[in-house]
């Protein structure tokens, strides 16, 4: 793609610099119902996000065009919004680390099994779903497969570029019992290597997500020894990190203003970032071109940094840690990329043991609004089942859980060891925690 | 954006193949975003969304692609890729192209373009001043978002349409804190109208520091207590407890498959006699409103729930012809990158005679939820959650002191049969809806109501 002219329209309008970062993408899905394709989708996509700095603020413009006349536009846009900033941080445009991992994490074998297979692939595992249970009333299916190239060229020369691909089913059954009362349960499963899906697995663990709770009821209402199901510990946990970024800090919104160093956490807690671990979520630079690295967010229980991006470190005075991701509208925000909670050693099963009696959460809804992302005040749809005798019991459904974030994690007695890479880019374990406010009958 | 004789091209490619409708979405949407943070600019940026969408359609099989090369090479690679799905012969010529004329009842009547961006600031900061009313609002944001996107839609029965929507909203947000902890509250209004929504249709000051002095409230609120009780909803915003619970499953996505909780139950009694509710498409300048919806059929008012039977579903012509209904201009989608598929528009509980004080006077002890925040509900099984932003406890027919931290929980069917009583205060408000077809504009509304009973969550325990 040729980017030179839009650094030479920049120059010719007086922009101090300029920042581009494109990303193409193009993606395969269907979805099945009644085991015929209901819907199929390609699509080939291209957007460029720019910024660029006049009289030392930042502008930006973002486009999904590509004609003759974008290049000034887009300058032009930059030098209008950039007229009217007023923000105080001085804006920056990265001049490069010094060196950046280097990892292929693409894989292209996917292209070469054809459609059809992947097709039958689906229709296979909604016959055996149905075969499964007679209760299960209605499968859904999709699948999607996509690739993504990112890249980052600035005035200063640094051009970054990073490739990936993967491949996605998503398997839910609904199930009606005698009473007429209806149940869901769904997996994602992804891979970014086609051969590696096992079909039997999801559809056993469907089944068995979707059947098991038929026939669930509010328990009593209390405070109970609870286990957290490693998909909400990764939900729960993404609100302590966005708490950990660095513009919250600077804000004064989050909990974590003066905690660098000190224990906020059960020793039991150490979540790390790997960004360079090998699989699809790998990223060798965020956003503004900034190197990352792999590093101890939280270590026994200790907050051992905030998340920086370039901007936030300057405020602070420390090194960027590369988590500048940029949101829709081009401005950099902090994020993270492959998140890794340290497994304990308990399995699932040896931690229902522990507990006795209790509750087993398995999903949570409605995070967007019930959870104070500043306070860590949350009040949540929950199901899940009750432990009783050290096993996994009844299902429980329509509870609300209850409880304060940042008082949860002080009150993890243990993680365990049943970690797994989510579709959230999250390698998570259950959680058991102390006590929670139930509310339910 | 491209001429009928490309669109005439690329469709009958599409047919080529045996399918029996196609159809292509073109669109070219301009946005603006300012944000002024604690009465600082901090962003200002632009956005332009550029491509298109092409759809082919057989029987009960559809295959969506877009792309955002428009040009005759894009357009016909794309054509072409999709039309591989299907390897009958062909069964049909794209009809002749007729351009359908629009009456376009949702036009600005101060166009975004004349109002400069350094007036915009001055606008945003002088909300923003207004939410400093205490020093204990620690910050305040205030965004404007305004956009137009322009559609071009032909299908092969030889319809073109073209529609340009322009719509505008501004969010408020006030941080208040103090040694107990933070509480935020907000407002968006907004419309698909021009400047004249915020500087002559609303008192936006007024609006500023309502907002600054409802996060002060919530700063002094309890813990709000948990268990079964009785719920007033306030009006306005409240009518998301209907659009979750209940718009969601009456769309022809979940109830042409049989998915929803309301499938099969037209002409039945799904709520309180109390209860008569409308998606309505056509309001001037509504947020949710459109000429046409997006695969240019014209919008329209339709009766959901009358006197508490269930009359009509919200049908795209995909999901009508599963179930044998005809569409009732719902179709819409978030841009070219969705496939449109049956979604609400400005759904809300029309108006009932009893006014909010007779509602709070008839509960001995209930909670006041006046302001809720976002939630969501699975089709499926009905099952609902909403976080309560604004609340009070009722007790003894009186407002006695506000709560934080309350969910509303139950499911969408039952909740509608225990709606008690429904206020005279219709008031709608505005809100982004997120489903299979990506994120639009809606409005939820309804007058303030009161429910027999739900499940309150909460962590101020349960009453003894």
């Amino acid at each position: 793609m040729k980017f030179d002219i839009y650094f030479e329209e920049a120059e010719k309008i007086g922009l101090e610099a300029l920042e581009l970062y494109y990303e193409k993408e193009s993606s395969l899905s269907f979805s099945l119902f009644h085991e015929e394709i209901e819907s199929y989708r390609v699509s080939d996509t291209y957007a460029l996000t720019a910024r660029g700095i006049y009289k030392g603020k930042f502008g930006y413009c973002s486009t999904e065009k590509k004609d003759r006349c974008t290049p000034k536009y887009v300058v032009e846009q930059i030098k209008e919004n950039a007229g009217i900033n007023e923000t105080k941080e001085i804006a920056e445009i990265y001049k490069g680390s010094a060196r950046y991992v280097k990892k292929n994490v693409y894989n292209g074998e996917y292209k070469k099994i054809p459609t059809e297979h992947k097709i039958a692939l689906a229709k296979e595992m909604e016959r055996s779903l149905r075969k499964a249970d007679s209760r299960i009333r209605e499968v859904e299916i999709e699948y999607s497969e996509s690739e993504s190239e990112i890249g980052l060229l600035n005035s200063y020369g640094l051009k970054l570029k990073n490739k990936s691909n993967s491949l996605v089913y998503y398997v839910c059954a609904h199930a009606t019992d005698e009473s007429g009362e209806t149940k869901s349960g769904y997996k994602i499963s992804f891979e970014n290597d086609f051969d590696k899906f096992n079909p039997n697995e999801i559809v056993r663990e469907v089944v068995d997500k979707t059947i098991s709770q038929l026939g669930g009821k509010p328990c009593k209402s209390g405070k109970y020894k609870t286990i957290l199901d490693k998909k909400v510990v990764a939900s729960l946990l993404s609100f302590f990190l966005s708490s950990a970024s660095a513009e919250a800090i600077s804000k004064k919104s989050s909990m974590l203003v003066d905690k660098l160093n000190t224990k906020i956490a059960s020793k039991k807690l150490t979540i790390e970032e790997r960004p360079l671990t090998r699989n699809m979520f790998f990223r060798s630079f965020d956003d503004e071109g900034v190197a990352t690295s792999n590093k101890k967010i939280v270590d026994k229980g200790i907050l051992k940094t905030y998340l920086y991006d370039l901007k936030n470190a300057r405020k602070f005075n420390v090194e960027p840690t590369g988590n500048g991701y940029k949101g829709g509208d081009g401005k950099a925000g902090i994020s993270f990329v492959n998140i890794y909670l340290k497994p304990g050693k308990k399995s699932l099963n040896e931690l229902f043991q522990v507990v006795q009696d209790g509750i087993y959460i398995t999903s949570v809804e409605g995070l967007h609004a019930g959870m104070n992302a500043q306070s860590g005040n949350f009040s949540l749809q929950a199901k899940g089942y009750q432990i009783e005798n050290g096993k996994k019991g009844r299902p429980i459904t329509l509870i609300t859980v209850a409880g304060n974030l940042f008082d949860m994690i002080q009150n993890i007695k243990e993680v365990g060891s049943d970690s797994e890479l989510l579709s959230s880019g999250f390698t998570s374990s259950s959680m058991y925690i102390k006590s929670m406010a139930i509310s339910g009958n | 954006m491209i001429t009928k004789r490309l669109a005439q091209q690329v469709l009958n490619e599409c047919l080529s193949t045996g399918c029996d409708f196609a159809e292509i979405f073109l669109e070219e949407t301009e946005t603006e975003k300012l944000s002024v943070d604690n009465l600082c600019v901090e962003t200002a940026s632009s956005m332009t969304s550029y491509g298109a969408g092409i759809r082919l359609i057989r029987d009960l099989e559809s295959v969506y692609g877009y792309t955002n090369d428009i040009s005759k090479k894009g357009l016909m690679s794309l054509a072409f890729s999709l039309k591989q799905s299907f390897d009958e012969k062909r069964k049909k010529e794209c009809a002749p192209i007729k351009k359908m004329r629009i009456n376009n009842r949702h036009a600005p009547k101060i166009p975004y373009a004349s109002y400069s961006k350094e007036e915009r600031v001055r606008l945003l900061k002088k909300i923003a001043s207004a939410m400093e009313i205490d020093e204990k609002i620690v910050r305040t944001l205030v965004n404007l978002n305004c956009n137009m996107q322009e559609v071009q839609i032909f299908n092969s029965d030889g319809k073109e349409v073209n529609d340009c929507r322009i719509r505008g909203r501004i969010s408020m947000m006030a941080v208040a804190k103090d040694e107990n902890g933070i509480e935020t509250s907000h407002e968006g209004p907004g419309a698909q109208k021009g400047m004249e929504f915020f500087l002559e249709e609303n008192d936006l000051v007024a609006k500023a520091k309502e907002v600054a002095e409802v996060a002060l409230t919530m700063l002094k609120a309890k813990e709000c207590p948990s268990g079964k009780m009785p719920v007033v909803i306030g009006n306005g915003f409240g009518g998301v407890i209907f659009h979750e619970a209940c718009g969601h499953s009456l769309e022809a996505s979940s109830v042409s498959k049989n998915l929803s909780v309301f499938s099969g139950k037209k002409g039945t009694q799904i709520a309180s006699k109390l209860v008569s509710a409308v998606d309505d498409g056509t309001i001037p300048g509504g947020w949710g409103s459109g000429n046409v919806d997006d695969e240019g059929n014209r919008c329209q008012k339709n009766v959901l729930i009358k006197n508490g039977v269930l009359t009509s579903y919200m049908v795209d012509p995909f999901n009508g012809k599963r179930m044998n209904e005809k569409e009732t201009g719902s179709s819409r989608r978030e841009s070219y990158r969705y496939e449109p598929t049956s979604r609400m528009t400005n759904t809300f509980i029309l108006p009932g005679k009893s006014t909010v004080e007779e509602m709070i006077k008839a509960t001995p002890y209930g909670l006041y939820a006046k302001s809720l925040g976002g939630g969501s509900v699975n089709p499926a099984t009905g099952e609902f959650n909403f976080a309560v932003d604004e609340a009070y406890m009722i007790e003894d027919g009186k407002i006695t002191y506000p709560v934080k931290g309350a969910t509303l929980i139950g499911s969408g069917s039952e909740i509608l049969k225990k709606i008690d009583m429904v206020g005279n205060d219709l008031k709608r408000a505005q809100g982004m809806c997120g489903a299979a077809s990506g994120s639009i504009p809606v409005d939820v509304g309804q007058p303030t109501i009161r429910v027999s009973e739900i499940t309150v969550g909460g962590r101020g325990g349960v009453r003894q």
